[in-house]
């Protein structure tokens, strides 16, 4: 359905004739009826991404095909097919929630009767259907986030970009949005790519592709991601933040092995085939005072990412979630 | 990788250029009916006008007649007043460009499959409706200035000023998309528009300025919008359109416009492109 192909997009930097790439030579294929996680680091390029395959800039080099059509040689085919929710917001304030969503959805040469059921029919997931004559700039920011997915809907796109959708809403408004887009996808077939950062919400995905400086490190769906790591994970809890910090460098000295800090957590790649009991041990030795528990689990997608990027202690952009202490 | 996947259930739909531009004008004059400020102004400002008109009108102010021939300065300077109102009204409406840009709604629409034509019409449409309600309080004050003119001369000049305001807002479309901020906008555009009001025939004839001062006043645009808007004051359509001088004003002002137009839609075409890349 997307076809990305030598994609590589360089900025202008003020007067200086060197640019800042963003993405340089990005290959991906993204199969029609597919939800695909876009993950990467800040400044990975995902927006820049995003820009391009929304047809609003042109690329340095490399194509983009959009359900057949060339997205640079025919934008308004390739724009027909697409929903998009950029990361920054795009409503209109001053208008109503109805208004921003009609206004949408005229733009797709929608009216009358289609106009108002797609409307009621793009909020129904969301706990808006009685706000709409409220102006969007009443709305906290959680709900206008709301809109503006639901302005993505209105056009019944077959492919749905998503910058980031789901910041800002809370776990019950995630989750349900969640819940639309995997219907969409598949009582619609629809085709989603969206970027996020919280990787509970890709482990339901199909791929998983994981973007650094500009290039793909990694496509593949959650599980062989997870398999390919083929290594388990030491997870040391302490009571807080800082204290992790500070035992970072004595927990990594002692067990000989290299750690990385992920909020409260102290994580640790297990080699190959490696036993945990003597890690486990040496672990409860040493610190038992200070740490709040110490386990063995699975690699969970956050693992493969902090591999891939190399996302060093304390850099990881990847706040863990609670449950994700309780898997093992 | 084959052909395009068609979309199960749902088709695609595309708006004509036509329902684009409506839909997108109509949400421009709904927010400005939705900000009172904006709203108070542009109705206070010709109301003020009305004033001014009125205190011109007392014998004190107009005591010689004016240079011009037999008319009054204030019947002179009525259809300046009226082309400044929609020129000021046009041009500023289109910073409303650089607040949908800022806000992230004009990302929204460029990612829309609508023509780029109805991105230009839209706004174009939108600061003319906004421009006419003002003018036509300020047409209002006709009967009381004095002129004696038909059905047909009230139709030629509001047509008149509705070109004019698309000029201005195409104008101020085509500056306001490469400007950054609102602030910058305001300055570059007093710093052009006040210039072209000056020396377009508004405040003063053409034929008492002086040499230098009328060739300049030939090559604005505004100038022969100017002769447009005043033709009708003095005689009715068929008079007009008899008058050479009348159609050739007709003439430059119709290429303007749609150069203008034209401007603005290949500045929306043309998107943002990457640097090449360095390396081979
Ligand atoms: N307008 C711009 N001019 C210059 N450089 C830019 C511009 N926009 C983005 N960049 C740079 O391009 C790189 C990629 O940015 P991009 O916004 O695509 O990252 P991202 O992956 O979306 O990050 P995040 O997770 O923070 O949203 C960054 O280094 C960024 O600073
Ligand atoms: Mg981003």
């Amino acid at each position: 359905m997307i076809r990305i192909r030598g994609l590589s997009y360089v900025y202008a930097l003020g007067r200086s004739r060197e640019g800042r790439t963003a993405l340089d030579g990005l290959d991906l294929d993204i199969a029609a009826g597919t939800m695909t996680i876009l993950a990467g680091p800040n400044g990975s390029g995902k927006s820049t991404l995003f820009r391009l395959l929304s047809g609003l800039a042109l690329p340095s080099r490399g194509s983009v095909e959009i359900g057949g059509f060339d997205l640079f040689a025919a934008p308004a085919q390739a724009r027909a097919l697409l929903g998009v929710v950029f990361q920054s917001p795009a409503l209109d304030r001053h208008l109503s929630v109805e208004e921003n969503l009609s206004l949408h959805g005229a733009l797709f040469g929608l009216r009358g009767r289609v106009l108002r059921d797609r409307i009621r029919e793009s909020l129904s997931w969301s706990g808006l259907t009685d706000r709409l004559p409220d102006r969007v700039g009443t709305l906290s920011g959680g709900l206008a986030r709301q809109v503006e997915l639901a302005k993505a809907l209105m056009s019944a796109p077959s492919v749905l970009l998503l910058d980031e959708p789901t910041t800002g809403l809370d776990p019950a408004a995630r989750r349900s949005f969640l819940e639309q887009l995997a219907r969409l996808k598949r009582e619609r077939e629809m085709t989603i790519l969206m970027t996020s950062h919280v990787f509970s919400e890709a482990e339901n995905a199909d791929r998983v592709a994981i973007l650094s400086q500009g290039r793909l490190l990694a496509h593949d769906t959650p599980a062989a991601l997870c398999g390919r790591l083929g290594r388990n994970v030491l997870v040391v809890n302490t009571p807080s933040e800082e204290r992790a910090r500070a035992l970072l460098p004595s927990v990594a000295e002692r067990l000989g092995h290299s750690c990385v800090l992920c909020g409260s957590e102290i994580r640790l790649e297990l080699g190959r085939d490696e036993p945990p009991v003597p890690l486990i041990d040496a672990v409860l030795d040493s610190f038992r005072d200070e740490i709040t528990g110490v386990a063995v689990r699975e690699p969970t997608l956050d693992d493969v990412f902090v591999h891939l990027t190399g996302a060093g202690p304390g850099t990881s952009p990847f706040v863990p979630k609670p449950q994700m202490d309780l898997a093992s | 990788m084959t052909s395009p996947t068609p979309f199960a259930g749902t088709p695609t739909f595309r708006a004509t250029t036509r329902d684009a531009t409506l839909a997108l004008a109509r949400r421009d004059l709904l927010r400005f009916v939705r900000q009172p400020a904006r709203l108070a102004g542009t109705l206070g400002q010709p109301l003020l006008f009305w004033l001014v008109l009125g205190a011109g009108l007392s014998p004190s102010f107009d005591a010689g007649t004016f240079a011009g021939g037999g008319m009054t300065y204030t019947e002179y300077f009525y259809p300046g007043m009226l082309a400044m109102m929609v020129l000021f009204a046009s041009v500023f409406s289109t910073i409303t460009l650089i607040e949908d840009r800022d806000q992230g709604f004009l990302q929204g629409v460029m990612a829309a499959p609508v023509s780029r034509l109805s991105i230009v019409m839209g706004k174009v449409l939108g600061g003319t409706m906004v421009a006419m309600i003002q003018a036509s309080i300020l047409l209002l004050a006709i009967p009381f200035m004095g002129f004696h003119i038909g059905p047909g001369s009230v139709v030629m000049i509001v047509v008149t000023l509705a070109v004019l305001s698309v000029a201005c807002t195409g104008f101020g479309f085509l500056v306001a998309w490469s400007m950054e901020s609102t602030a910058g906008f305001h300055g570059v555009m007093m710093l052009v528009m006040m210039p072209l009001w000056f020396l377009s025939s508004a405040l003063f004839p053409l034929e008492s300025a002086p040499a230098i001062l009328k060739g300049v006043m030939y090559v604005n645009p505004f100038t022969w919008a100017m002769i447009l808007l005043r033709a009708p004051f003095y005689g009715g359509p068929l008079e007009c359109f008899a008058d050479t001088r009348y159609l050739t004003a007709l003439g430059i002002t119709a290429g303007v416009v749609l150069l203008i137009l034209w401007g603005g839609v290949r500045r929306v075409k043309r998107r943002e492109k990457g640097l090449p890349l360095a390396r081979g």
